[in-house]
């Protein structure tokens, strides 16, 4: 009853001063042309991807009769989808590619980062849904609630309140309340505005379930912000104070934090750059290589003219597989560095919720590294079915005259082995699953939160 | 129904409060005089529990403010110096509001608007913001709120500075009223006249301590006023 009431006041009050609006406004506006741009760009790379898609598949099918390996070569191309749920976080999709060259001997990248081709102005911050939720709600709620307590203690208000005999956890109630349903007055139609773009552009329940965790994560996110800024605000003496306080956390949260904490993850769990990757795969390969041709080919020249020509076929299956464990080891150790620093990330989340959310968001969403790297995976298990096959049918036709290697061609049946690509990404349980650590930081923040606001509402007297 | 029991209250090293005890029963007007300092708004708060005592204790209907305050402050109604709204409500609206969490049931309207009436506002007043309103027009509001809450015990800090003659004059009417219907009042004043014509008994502190306690039947407002300065030396 009392913290209902005291709810519509405090509504009230937002209202007609006029802050609800303006701020509140300001961020819908933020998010609807966010969501716009989300859902534009979402549509026409989707479209651009699937065309690619089956076009390259169809030239693959349609080459003429040749020598396998000058197939392999030229190879196949795979795109990786978008999930429905990057338009509202595009994660780390601008900054990894969305495109495999699937080719012989070599494990690829991602290419056609959409970050390299941006001009200055995009790189200086993509607007999207997570972002302005993530960096800009807070602010929002900076602004509607940085006077909640310390305005009503410096305007005499507060004692004319606790006189009556209200508790100061009924206050705190109300106005967490009234917080409340002002944000959700601007984020709700944000969150059906999604909802719809997601129902246009997914099929199956699988997105939507990605969707309620994600509101169910955001929604934690929001309800930490609130009571934190109560509490911070029951606590200051006046709101001049509390508005400073609250705005230097929210400096401190939203920028320093994240790049000191991924500055520290990479000092602790330290990835190599791409060149010393790169150079370090290269000398491990030439060494597995090499081991592998004198061991099991007898040779010491790779490709040279000590292998007779009718052992090419099963020289390309030796080659290939002493390369496949390097490369998963190499792959493996990078990636099992970057997701380190990740899990680093996410603890930090105790501290600045922000980057437990970010991770969260981008795990919900499908558009994380580890995304990234389960389609990585798919892309290079295609890449070795095709490479197999191939040093199969090599071996099964050698020729018997020794000489006549490369005139040999294949056809169209041996193109039409390789399958269509089909990749499939992880579901939203699996995609939960190994997010829980992210939820249950921010639902101890939360947690935390609350507690916090509950005392201090209460241990300062008007 | 209001009383304190040895009663001192310390900041840092002065003495806000030095061992005040006093009564007052219902149906009577407690009047507490003295200069400013001396002690009176922190009586006040410690009733409200805005002050918590450093020794002895404050009882309103017998049970200490420093145990249940939530309880203790149902029984009790207060009105400040200067009665603080929210302003970009109006009088109306605010005194629904102070209303409905005082009583925990909301009032409607004709009832609303009577209460503000009887307290003296204007009927045009009670729709206009409170922003807009004068110290005395806000006292107002405050009144009828302390009316709406229909409480055992008055708390008044200066109720009347700010009032002119004739709606402190109205205010005084309301205090015996709510005396005759057998509320215990306590309000400190500087006005020497209007403890002499309304109160019942009159105390007078210095320095944290109660120093005189006296029926305002027993002596006229000249000796009032020679006895206040006397002890004011």
């Amino acid at each position: 009853m009392s913290a209902r009431l005291i709810a519509q006041r405090e509504f009230t009050e937002l209202w007609r001063d006029g802050r609800l609006l303006l701020a509140g406004g300001l961020v819908l506006v933020l998010l609807a042309t966010a969501l716009a741009v989300g859902w534009q760009q979402q549509r026409s790379t989707d479209a651009e991807r699937r065309a690619a898609q089956a076009l390259d598949y169809d030239d693959w099918l349609k080459q003429d009769a040749r020598h396998p390996h000058d197939a392999a070569h030229q190879g196949l191309h795979v795109f990786k989808p978008e999930p429905p749920l990057s338009i509202i976080d595009p994660g780390i999709t601008p900054y990894v590619g969305t495109t495999i060259w699937l080719q012989s001997h070599k494990q690829s990248e991602l290419r056609f980062r959409p970050a390299q081709d941006a001009t200055g102005l995009q790189r200086f911050g993509s607007l999207s849904v997570a972002w302005v939720l993530q960096v800009l709600a807070p602010l929002l709620v900076i602004v509607l609630g940085f006077n909640a307590f310390a305005g009503e203690r410096e305007q005499g208000t507060l004692r004319q309140t606790l006189s009556l005999g209200v508790s100061p956890r009924q206050l705190l109630w109300g106005k967490a309340l009234a917080l409340l349903a002002g944000l959700a007055l601007f984020l709700l139609p944000a969150v059906l505005a999604a909802g719809a773009a997601v129902g246009l552009s997914a099929q199956g329940a699988d997105a939507w379930w990605r969707l309620g965790a994600l509101v169910l994560g955001y929604g934690l996110y929001i309800a930490i912000a609130v009571f934190g800024v109560l509490a911070v605000s029951a606590l200051a003496s006046t709101s001049r104070m509390a508005l400073i306080v609250l705005l230097a956390l929210w400096i401190a949260g939203a920028t320093l934090a994240p790049r000191a904490v991924s500055d520290l993850a990479s000092h602790l769990y330290p990835s190599p750059s791409r060149q010393a990757f790169n150079q370090q795969l290269e000398g491990d390969l030439h060494t597995a290589y090499t081991r592998a041709w004198k061991d099991q080919l007898g040779t010491d020249k790779r490709w040279g003219a000590t292998l007779p020509l009718n052992r090419w076929g099963e020289a390309l299956r030796v080659d290939d597989e002493a390369g496949y464990g390097v490369s998963d080891q190499h792959f493996g150790a990078l990636w099992d560095a970057f997701a380190q620093q990740q899990r680093l990330q996410e603890w930090a989340g105790l501290a600045v919720p922000l980057l437990a959310l970010r991770a969260y968001s981008m795990g919900l969403a499908g558009t994380d590294f580890s995304a990234h790297r389960h389609f990585s995976t798919a892309a290079e298990t295609q890449r070795r079915t095709m490479q197999d096959l191939i040093s199969d049918d090599l071996v099964a036709h050698a020729d018997p005259l020794g000489n006549q290697h490369f005139s040999y061609q294949a056809g169209k049946a041996l193109w039409a082995k390789v399958g269509r690509f089909e990749y499939r990404a992880v579901s939203a349980a699996e995609a939960l699953r190994a997010n829980l650590r992210s939820l249950g930081v921010l639902a101890f923040g939360f947690v935390a939160a609350l507690l916090f606001a509950v005392w201090a509402a209460g241990v300062r007297k008007p | 129904m209001l009383e304190t029991v040895s009663l001192s209250k310390a900041f840092d090293s002065t003495l806000a409060l030095d061992n005040v005890s006093l009564r007052v029963e219902p149906g009577e007007i407690y009047c507490l005089l003295g200069a400013n300092g001396a002690g009176k708004t922190t009586l006040i708060n410690v009733f409200l529990n805005f002050v918590t005592p450093t020794r002895g204790t404050a009882r309103v209907n017998g049970v200490d403010v420093t145990q249940a305050p939530l309880q203790t402050k149902r029984d009790i109604a207060y009105i400040p110096e200067q009665v603080m709204l929210y302003g970009v409500l109006s009088g109306l609206e605010n005194l629904r509001y102070f209303a409905a969490l005082a009583t925990g049931t909301k009032a409607p309207r004709d009832e609303l608007l009577r209460l503000l009436a009887q307290a003296g506002l204007d009927a045009t007043a009670a729709e206009r913001r409170v922003s807009t309103y004068s110290k005395g027009m806000r006292q107002k509001v405050g009144i009828a709120i302390a009316l709406a809450k229909n409480a055992k015990a008055l708390l008044l800090d200066e109720p009347t500075s700010g009032l002119d003659p004739k709606a402190a004059a109205e205010f005084s009417q309301l205090l015996r009223n709510a005396r005759d219907a057998g509320v215990a009042v306590l309000t400190t004043t500087h006005d020497l006249f209007h403890a002499k014509q309304t109160g019942s008994r009159i105390g007078i502190m210095r320095q944290g301590r109660l120093v005189a306690e006296l029926k305002s039947a027993d002596l006229s407002h000249a000796d009032l006023e020679a006895l206040y300065l006397e002890h004011m030396k």
